[in-house]
């Protein structure tokens, strides 16, 4: 077996794979965030052949860890990357306590996070991606990790996952050396990791203070709508892998963030009215 | 009517209004309950006393300033079978 360890935001993965070669990958992508050398993880995530003899023949990657799930279906070795993300991601939902875990994108700004979550297909990770190359701080694609202690927003600057039209949206605002393979037809589509700018992985012990939640969603004309409290309030359990699991912790995280974090439904139809919007919403911030 | 109603104890019980809906955070189940009113009002005039739907309609008419329409005391026991079925209400 061969393996790896990663440190993404305030987690420390092992990755144990069957194959050198995704663990190459992941070592050449992650390259420049911070090494742990002590050989303590937060969790192990596990490349393993579905068979033993899937190693070799038609090789096939099945995503197991210290959390799983049983109907999770292999995936080609030319997807591997994949299957480390996804079980990377897997532990987090699963088995992450320390904060309240929404899955949402977040970016950073004189201090303010700006988070956006929705359903997949909203355009939450390309939209924070894209401002990640206009003077905003990536803090995450995936998950935002919200303090019940503070309130703060911690960082999980994590590859950036783009797929299918947002590739080629990206690949004209970031150099071709931050992107990884293109995986054509995985059960997501056609997947491409960008690296986050540096700023972003240099910077991902620090925490900075939620100011405005956006639930994007793309292809309607631009909009900027209220929504009542009870509305976000029931959309952020659901973006929660963890409220339940937090118990009075998470109830006081999330009733906390609600009343005191501003909150729009933004439609849009492209990058640059998104971006208009947020600069509007941005400006009337206090 | 003289079946007699006790809520959950209140420090088991987080209440935290949000608009036009009040969120009620159940400590023993870990379970958020969403109500509408006049559920939080129900609660709060119920304190840790058993009472019947009648007595809280009473309550709820001092407290609240209510009109009485005559029907106040169904809907508080309409409500109250429901609160039953959530686990924040018992029949005593």
């Amino acid at each position: 077996m061969h393996q790896l360890y990663l440190t993404v935001g305030p987690t420390r993965y092992r990755l144990v794979s069957a194959w050198q070669r995704p663990l190459d990958q992941l070592a050449a992508l992650y390259q420049n965030y911070p090494v742990s050398q002590d050989g303590y993880a937060d969790f192990t995530v596990r490349l393993e052949p579905e068979k033993p003899w899937r190693r070799y023949i038609r090789p096939s990657v099945h995503i197991s860890g210290d959390f799983w799930l049983p109907d999770a279906a292999p995936l080609p070795l030319d997807q591997s990357l994949l299957a480390a993300e996804m079980g990377m991601n897997l532990q987090m939902a699963l088995g992450w306590r320390r904060h309240l875990l929404l899955h949402a994108s977040s970016v950073e700004k004189d201090g303010k996070v700006l988070l956006m979550t929705g359903l997949s297909g909203s355009g939450k990770s390309t939209l924070s991606a894209m401002l990640a190359e206009k003077g905003w701080r990536f803090m995450g694609d995936e998950f935002a990790l919200l303090d019940p202690d503070t309130g703060m927003v911690h960082s999980f600057p994590r590859l950036i996952s783009l797929k299918n039209e947002a590739i080629a949206a990206m690949r004209a605002i970031v150099p071709e050396n931050r992107f990884g393979p293109l995986m054509k037809g995985t059960p997501k589509g056609d997947i491409r990791h960008v690296i986050p700018p540096q700023n972003a992985v240099n910077r991902m012990a620090d925490t900075a203070k939620p100011a405005l939640l956006l639930f994007p969603r793309f292809g309607h004309d631009p909009a900027l709508r209220d929504m009542g409290k009870s509305e976000i309030f029931v959309r952020l359990t659901q973006a929660s892998t963890n409220y339940v699991a937090l118990g009075e912790t998470g109830f006081r995280a999330l009733t906390h963030f609600v009343d005191t974090v501003p909150t729009k439904a933004m439609d849009y139809q492209s990058g640059d009215q998104a971006e208009d919007l947020i600069d509007s919403l941005w400006s009337e911030l206090p | 009517m003289s079946q007699l109603y006790r809520a959950a104890a209140s420090e088991g019980l987080i209440q935290h209004p949000l608009d036009s809906m009040t969120l009620v955070y159940q400590k023993s189940s870990g379970i958020t309950h969403i109500v509408a009113d006049p559920v939080p009002a129900i609660l709060t005039v119920m304190g840790e006393q058993a009472l019947t739907a009648v007595d809280i309609a009473g309550r709820l008419s001092d407290r609240y300033d209510l009109e009485d329409s005559g029907d106040t005391a169904e809907i508080v026991l309409a409500r109250l079978v429901e609160l039953c079925s959530l686990g924040l209400v018992d029949k005593v």
